[in-house]
């Protein structure tokens, strides 16, 4: 990518308007559009083809993010983000699968309540599970009236929630689940489940492809870990899950998707794994060593990273110089492919906030010397 | 290698279908039915706990190790019994109320019985009632193991041990905590007796818990 001199005064000109999804950060459903070298989209894409961006771009303002109501897991799962009103969405309830989530307002997300597992038993799956109808869901509606929110400027996240493991708990409550990956008696039955729901999933995103052509990135949504470490070892991850993500990753790039994989958790000891199944981008939580990630694996994906706490109102000085840090932090990697993730706990603050006003002039600034 | 050190390496290794052959094997030998619980199945479970802590293992294979020691407790059931062999003690355990969360508390629940006590989980949700009604239920019950996932749902630990004190047992039982937000200066502020941050550091704190209780 052609790498010009930072010029404040131009770039940060307002020259327009990006449409977007009504939200608290854009209540008329519209953010502003500078006059930047390249667009965010161009800007993102190119990270995630292998070159260092033109400036970090941050979460809430270089991606739109899309979660359909056609798709029953987004409701199930309480994360609709689409054109639609949201007033009479009820959120939970049955997704795709038929399996029940409950949605608690106050944590903003969904959980299957435990204790009676819609499949009591993995070697059976198949007398339990029955797989969705994709053409029973109206994908032409979803189309006709998401399509105008998207201009091409910034790059369109699609989430597919509940991925490999995470399914796999959503039938089986967690303990199973988690004994199924390693109990020799049931792991056949794990790769025949596995193997179906890839074949479904390619199925699926061949329908994102079909629908929604503007998608750049699927966000596919697999926790794998607990605020302390992994659930599994690398050894079975490499087993159980990387041979079926990597489908998914094949079944993304080949209609032209990005993966991003969400997948939340104290993961460092599993991002070999990720990166040998082909994922191309991944937000790791903070409780993970982000010096560590920068350092080895900035080169293979692109990493999203917090800013940091900022708690304490600072000055303007004080948040600059925040920002500087942050963004020099990135640079330890050879090649930096960074993306700026703050988490809405951090975002009620308004130091944070104002950090983030800053990182587009700081980041652009620096970057533009790579 | 003794029979006792192979049924041991059998729980590590969560062999669950050899386990049982070889407890009833150590039986035949003339074996002590505690000999085996204690220096077999709960030193192995404490061996997979410390490995857990340092991440050499991870939650399938201390699952495997728990179903493996389980099926080797059935067979030993009957002669602890007939020995009058009993628990260590008793703990009462639950997800406190508005909390649906029970995978940290299940795995805590399965290590606190691998060190050798009886565990009464409460389930998911459970409001302080239902803790003050299992503690008149069971007043040699030593300690009580609160459980939150959720920043939003820390309350609830706070007013379940407020509950209790006001039930007038705080004094009878010793109350952990824990759960992926909380802290050990958030359990020294809400007054709980002792705080860990995964399972297998809960078990050595539910024996250290319990040893103050009966001193």
């Amino acid at each position: 990518m052609r790498r010009q001199p930072f010029n404040p005064e131009k770039e940060l000109k307002e020259i327009g308007k990006f449409r977007t999804f009504p939200s608290p950060m854009a209540p008329d459903g519209y953010l502003p559009r500078y006059d930047r070298p390249v667009t965010p989209r161009e800007n993102f894409l190119a990270m995630l083809k292998g070159e260092s961006p033109q400036w970090i771009p941050n979460f809430f303002y270089d991606i739109h993010t899309f979660c359909p109501r056609v798709i029953p897991d987004n409701v199930a799962r309480g994360m609709v983000v689409d054109g639609e009103p949201m007033e009479g969405l009820k959120k939970g309830g049955l997704d795709m699968f038929g399996v029940e989530w409950e949605y608690e307002e106050l944590v903003g997300g969904s959980m299957v309540k435990p204790g009676n597992p819609k499949c009591p038993d993995i070697c059976e799956w198949e007398k339990y599970i029955t797989f969705p109808d994709l053409d029973s869901w109206d994908w032409a509606h979803a189309a006709e009236v998401n399509t105008p929110y998207f201009d091409g400027g910034r790059p369109v996240e699609f989430t597919i929630f509940s991925g490999l493991f995470e399914r796999l708990i959503s039938f089986l409550d967690f303990e199973a689940a988690a004994l199924a990956l390693l109990d020799e008696d049931q792991q056949d039955a794990v790769h025949g489940l596995f193997d179906k729901l890839c074949d479904f999933y390619d199925d699926y995103i061949g329908y994102v492809k079909k629908y929604f052509p503007f998608v750049d990135i699927i966000c596919f949504h697999d926790d794998w870990g607990s605020q302390r470490a992994p659930f599994f070892s690398l050894a079975t991850c490499r087993e159980m899950l990387v041979p079926y993500l990597k489908r998914v990753a094949d079944s993304c790039h080949k209609n032209g998707f990005f993966l991003h994989l969400h997948c939340c958790g104290k993961n460092e000891m599993i991002v070999p794994a990720m990166v040998e199944a082909g994922v191309d981008m991944w937000i790791p939580q903070p409780m993970n060593d982000f010096d560590y990630l920068l350092r080895n694996f900035n080169d293979k994906l692109v990493l999203g990273v917090q800013p940091p706490e900022l708690k304490e109102e600072l000055d303007e000085e004080g948040v600059k110089e925040a920002c500087k840090k942050y963004v020099e932090s990135t640079l330890v990697a050879s090649k930096p492919r960074v993306l700026c993730f703050a988490s809405s706990a951090l975002r009620k603050y308004p130091s944070v906030a104002k950090m983030l006003d800053y990182l587009y002039p700081i980041s652009r600034e620096y970057y533009s010397k790579l | 290698m003794s029979i006792v050190k192979e049924i041991a390496s059998a729980v590590e290794a969560g062999k669950s279908k050899v386990v049982g052959g070889l407890v009833e094997q150590a039986l035949k030998e003339g074996v002590e039915p505690s000999v085996i619980l204690n220096e077999g199945m709960i030193s192995a479970m404490g061996i997979v706990g410390e490995k857990f802590k340092n991440n050499e293992i991870f939650v399938p294979e201390m699952l495997i190790a728990a179903r493996a020691m389980k099926k080797g407790v059935e067979v030993l059931q009957p002669h602890l019994a007939k020995q009058g062999v009993e628990p260590i003690g008793k703990v009462i355990l639950g997800t406190v109320s508005g909390d649906l969360h029970d995978i940290g508390k299940n795995l805590v629940g399965m290590m606190i019985e691998g060190a050798g006590f009886k565990v009464i989980d409460l389930g998911v949700d459970v409001p302080p009632e239902k803790f003050i009604e299992a503690m008149k239920e069971n007043p040699d019950c030593k300690i009580v193991a609160l459980s939150a996932l959720l920043t939003s749902t820390m309350p609830a630990l706070t007013s379940t041990i407020k509950a209790i004190e006001e039930a007038g047992l705080r004094n009878t039982v010793k109350i952990m905590v824990g759960g992926a937000p909380v802290t050990q200066a958030f359990a020294d502020e809400i007054g709980a007796d002792g705080y860990s941050e995964d399972a297998a550091s809960a078990a050595e704190l539910a024996k250290k818990l319990f040893k103050e209780a009966t001193a």
